[in-house]
């Protein structure tokens, strides 16, 4: 078995995991705690990292839970990423500018049902497999590609007829 | 150009029947500016994606981490250049350098004032006797003409 570290194997992990988190929670400043509590919880762990199977799917599915719990705990719905772009220090002609140029999509992506949204990240983001996802998120392979398919098909359908 | 095949990996993308590979090539593609206008609405998803990839936390973040877990946060070291006696002297001879010719400058400016002082009674001993007539005017004539026919040097020029 190969030598697993915190600094090797699980810290490289973070940047995924926020990318995760993001899409979860919508806030940026949650997203980062959200990997720090996922880190924090998988070094507590580090007695059984030899047995856990995948590390990272360990690390995937911790970090998805504590974020949907915070979105859960707030009560809220997650908010669309670029409504809160509405608070930066862009003008508003820069922040529609911006807005139409390079959220369309994201926008598009975060309309979706939470878990159509995060399979959508973890195969065309992170390029995981299905198996991957599948062990991830604790569904079989068949379920993730029907969220896969519903997930890209409402994309493409808004995408065709111009949003 | 044909895009038949491009076509037909993005339907099979739609239906969730590509490989990462495939899928790879379809963001390739679609990252290239000359993409036909039946493909372009599907264009923005996949740079969007790309875009969406980039997203990371800060460096300060991992060095957080690593120091709630108690590990050793990388320090940036700079490497240290090896210096040598005489090039640590350097500054040292520069300065001497630059006193020494200041004092050579000194010395010769001293020098050629103190050359000039030094010339003045030999210009006096030039000085002719007619002008040494004008000198003694006010003095009788007899004595004046005592005075032409001294030596120049045993001549008391100024009155005591």
């Amino acid at each position: 078995m190969e030598n697993i570290s915190f600094r090797t194997t699980v810290l490289p992990l973070s940047d995924r995991l926020y990318r995760l988190a993001l899409r979860i929670t919508m806030n940026r400043a949650e997203a980062e705690d959200v990997v720090q509590d996922t880190l924090l919880k998988v070094w507590e762990h580090r007695n059984e990292w030899e047995q856990i199977n995948n590390l990272e799917a360990f690390a995937i599915a911790t970090c998805r839970n504590r974020a949907l719990d915070i979105v859960k705990r707030a009560g809220r719905k997650t908010e669309n990423l670029d409504e809160m772009a509405h608070f930066s220090s862009q003008t508003p002609q820069e922040q529609l500018e911006a807005n139409e140029q390079i959220s369309l999509v994201r926008r598009l992506m975060d309309e979706l049902p939470e878990v159509q949204r995060t399979i959508m990240l973890l195969r065309d983001i992170e390029g995981k497999t299905y198996q991957e996802i599948a062990e991830m998120l604790d569904i079989n392979d068949t379920q993730v590609k029907v969220y896969l398919h519903r997930a890209r098909t409402k994309i493409k359908v808004k995408l065709k007829n111009g949003l | 150009m044909d895009y038949k095949y491009i076509e037909q990996l993005l339907e099979r993308y739609w239906e969730c029947q590509t490989t990462l590979e495939e899928e790879a090539i379809l963001r390739t593609f679609f990252r290239q500016e000359d993409v036909p206008a039946s493909l372009l609405p599907y264009r923005q998803l996949f740079i969007e994606e790309d875009e969406m990839a980039e997203e990371h936390l800060s460096k300060n973040f991992q060095n957080k981490m690593l120091r709630l877990v108690g590990e050793e946060v990388p320090v940036q070291v700079c490497k240290a250049r090896k210096v040598t006696f005489m090039r640590r002297c350097r500054p040292f001879y520069r300065a001497a350098g630059l006193i020494a010719i200041l004092l050579t400058i000194g010395n010769a400016a001293h020098q050629s004032f103190t050359d000039d002082e030094a010339q003045e009674p030999q210009m006096a001993e030039n000085i002719p006797i007619d002008s040494l007539h004008q000198i003694t005017i006010g003095q009788p004539e007899q004595q004046s003409a005592e005075l032409t026919s001294q030596p120049i040097d045993t001549l008391d020029v100024f009155p005591r």
